[in-house]
């Protein structure tokens, strides 16, 4: 009866409705990107680059499923200023922030914001590949170092690398290093899964080129199709909220492991769907994101057993590491996450190339020894100047500061020669340099497993994949 | 390799949940949407105020799902009404939506805020943990009583809208306005209590839903997107059973899609709403041509 009535006035009106929304949501879209650009109104930094100071853009997520690696780095590098005086290289450092976000729109219009608003002399940041991606070039054109901390992508998307520095990892070598071995140790298929965004592509696609290089066989139908031989089964990037049907796959495919790459709030959500889509039995191997950082912990019990490959764990016996780990314990209760150290190593390559840049007058040739850091001691020297040692160069100490006025200013341009000649740096993940072709790290990758130890869960090293050196 | 039947068969069930969990969503934003006229897209955002309830009361047990239950639905009670005084005086869908974004972007925030941006697990009662297995396939058992609840939503739903004085009240001050008023029906009243059972639907949803599509940064835009597609699919009226065939159509497509056709799984959903509304619109002039 009613139904009829009903069923006479609709057309119209749901088309009208439709409409309406098509309507708001373009009107909301302006509305929102208004809204974005307005909040960069930053009025204090005009030529903060004075002798003396050193104006630090960091740009980091704060927002997206990568929020919490962005709140991880900003607090290693707030620390290490906090350890340090507020100064690196001797010089103290002003340093303005930006949101990355999850797409190039934003990381473009932030980086711009740094570079234009706060003339910003050095770049520090990028969780992931994409905004690494957007940032490469401007630094380049704009002669500022930028000293990425999040995901390198492949040389295809940053073809000029002049002023780009990562103190991270490139997104192909994480899988790369672990590949080798489960091609040995594996009996059987391995199922590698992934999303499908440029981080995916390169974490993924680094291990199924080096895995079936080394003679391994991949599980998932793709693997066995594509024209490589060699590609991964996909899930959409951003938004799969629910891995279970990619993960129903696994089974039928016979696989005896799964490799596999996410990280942040997606890292959460697969490690909950292995479980419950009955895969316990099958071992899980991925990339460290999986169980790192926030992760871990809200993953809880359900990430136990997991292996991992990374290029740190906060179990990695070095005296670097050591004081890092008694320093992250004091200030913050928790143990340190990669994105702490990537983030850590950023403000160290800083403070030892401002060191040597503001050292040699521009032109002369540098003098100053690059190879001991002053930043592992100096973080306790710091916190307790009775541990303090001679450090090999004055600017690392804290109390020295060159008076001001008097110094010229450092430019990017300095401070990029000077990173370049820095050799080797004692990073709390093991020693590691930046290779002169790639200036990205020649580094260590530690296989690690989830393990509780009733109160706390963590990432322990069993086996060092590839040394450090 | 591939898919075989059993793998296609445990897919289909999280399809089914995850339909009924749109559907009951949805429902909620059909009453306000659909058939009170306001523009909410808070909606979504009532849901992610629904699961982040589930998460503060959760502790494993029963017990801890009926109060997060019972506080969600006090808390949609104050917020629903809220709502119906905050937009009285919004006549236009424009404004309405621009109000209710400015709400979304104040929860969005206040969340991040609270869980620093990471997806937060809700842990299920102690009794409906674990999961079965079908085939070397697992299925969560809660998420198997989660469709029974559902269902069991729908059925309610179905009966108070055409058994109940509540429903007919309501289908009277939709069919007639004006006859209505002259019957007494107070159409203030009624679509206060329209706006605040669509909120308390969304955030009830949130609160059982929580294991299934728990809080997580952007949970309340994708809950919108999809219970807006259900709505649209669903067609006009107050068919029950029309939004539920939508809603678990948009649950299968998205969950056995992924399976059949990964390639297409980022989009698959759309192609299927774009079928349906031109099918819909050809079926209409072919009947008016007739």
């Amino acid at each position: 009866m009613t139904t009829r009535n009903l069923r006479r006035q609709p057309t119209g009106r749901a088309v009208r409705l439709a409409r309406t929304i098509a309507a708001t949501t373009g009107v909301l879209m302006l509305t929102a990107a208004a809204g974005c650009a307005g909040s960069s109104l930053d009025t204090t930094a005009n030529d903060t680059a004075s002798g003396d100071t050193i104006t630090v853009g960091l740009i980091l997520p704060k927002t997206g499923p990568y929020q919490s690696l962005g709140d991880d780095m900003t607090e290693a590098w707030d620390l290490y200023l906090e350890l340090h005086g507020g100064k690196l290289g001797g010089h103290t450092i002003v340093t303005k922030t930006a949101d990355e976000g999850t797409d190039e729109a934003t990381a473009r219009k932030s980086a711009l914001k740094l570079l234009d608003q706060d003339h910003a002399t050095v770049l520090v940041g990028s969780a992931s590949a994409v905004p690494s991606a957007v940032i490469a070039p401007l630094a380049a054109t704009r002669h500022v170092p930028f000293i990425g901390t999040g995901g390198r992508p492949s040389d295809k998307v940053i073809p000029d690398v002049s002023y780009v520095w990562h103190t991270s990892w490139q997104s192909r070598e994480t899988g790369a290093a672990i590949a080798p071995y489960l091609a040995r140790t594996i009996k059987g298929s391995v199922y590698a899964i992934g999303p499908a965004y440029t981080g995916g592509y390169d974490q993924l696609g680094g291990f199924t080129d080096a895995f079936v290089k080394a003679g391994g066989k991949l599980a998932n139908p793709e693997g066995g199709n594509a024209p490589g031989g060699n590609a991964f089964a996909e899930t959409p990037f951003p938004g799969t909220k629910d891995y279970k049907p990619y993960l129903n796959k696994v089974r039928a495919s016979g696989a005896k492991a799964v490799y596999t790459f996410y990280a942040g709030a997606d890292a959460i959500q697969f490690v909950k769907d292995y479980r419950d889509a009955g895969l316990s039995d099958v071992p899980l191997y991925a990339a460290g994101f999986l169980t790192e950082g926030d992760a871990l912990e809200s993953e809880g019990a359900n990430a136990d057993g997991i292996f991992t490959v990374l290029n740190y764990s906060p179990t990695i016996s070095n005296q670097a590491n050591a004081e890092l780990v008694q320093d992250f314990q004091k200030k913050f209760n928790k143990t340190p996450t990669l994105y702490n150290v990537t983030a850590w190593d950023a403000a160290q390559v800083l403070d030892l190339a401002i060191a040597t840049a503001s050292a040699t007058p521009a032109g002369s040739p540098s003098s100053a020894p690059a190879t001991s850091p002053s930043s592992a001691g100096a973080s306790l020297a710091a916190s307790n100047p009775a541990s303090a040692g001679p450090t090999a160069n004055g600017n690392g100490s804290p109390s020295t500061s060159t008076s001001a006025g008097t110094v010229p200013p450092v430019t990017g341009q300095a401070i990029n020669t000077a990173i370049a000649g820095l050799g080797q740096i004692n990073s709390p993940r093991g020693a590691f340099r930046l290779d002169p072709a790639s200036h990205a790290p020649i580094q260590p990758f530690y296989l690690r497993k989830v393990q509780s130890d009733g109160r706390s869960r963590s990432n322990a090293v069993i086996a060092t994949l590839i040394p450090a050196n | 390799m591939g898919s075989t039947s059993a793998t296609i068969a445990v897919t289909g069930l999280g399809g089914l949940a995850y339909g009924l969990l749109l559907f009951v969503v949805a429902a909620g934003l059909k009453l306000i949407l659909g058939v009170m006229k306001v523009m909410n897209l808070a909606h979504g955002a009532s849901y992610l105020a629904g699961t982040w309830l589930a998460y503060l009361f959760a502790d494993g047990t029963l017990t801890g799902l009926a109060l997060a239950l019972a506080a969600g639905l006090a808390a949609a009670t104050v917020g629903g009404a809220g709502l119906a005084a905050l937009l009285r005086p919004l006549a236009g869908h424009t404004e309405q939506a621009v109000v209710t974004l400015g709400l979304v972007g104040i929860v969005v925030w206040l969340f991040s805020r609270i869980s620093g941006g990471s997806s937060l697990t809700v842990p299920r009662p102690g009794l409906l943990d674990g999961h079965l297995s079908f085939a070397g396939h697992g299925y969560p058992i809660y998420h198997l009583v989660f469709i029974a609840v559902a269902a069991l939503i729908a059925v309610v739903m179905h009966q108070v809208l055409h058994r109940s004085m509540a429903g007919i009240a309501l289908r009277a001050a939709i069919d007639d306005p004006p006859i209505a008023a002259t019957l007494g029906l107070s159409a203030t009243r009624i679509r206060i209590a329209a706006i605040t059972v669509g909120t308390a639907l969304a955030v009830g949803a949130g609160v059982l839903g929580a294991p299934v599509l728990g809080p997580a940064p952007g949970v309340d835009a994708t809950v919108l997107t999809l219970s807006l597609i259900v709505v649209i699919l669903g067609g006009a009226g107050t068919n029950i059973r029309a939004l539920l065939i939508a809603a678990l159509v948009v649950g299968m497509v998205d969950y056995v899609g992924a399976v059949v056709a990964p390639g297409l799984a980022s989009f698959s959903l759309f192609l299927v709403v774009i079928a349906v509304l031109v099918v819909r619109r050809q079926g209409l002039r072919t009947a008016v041509a007739a």
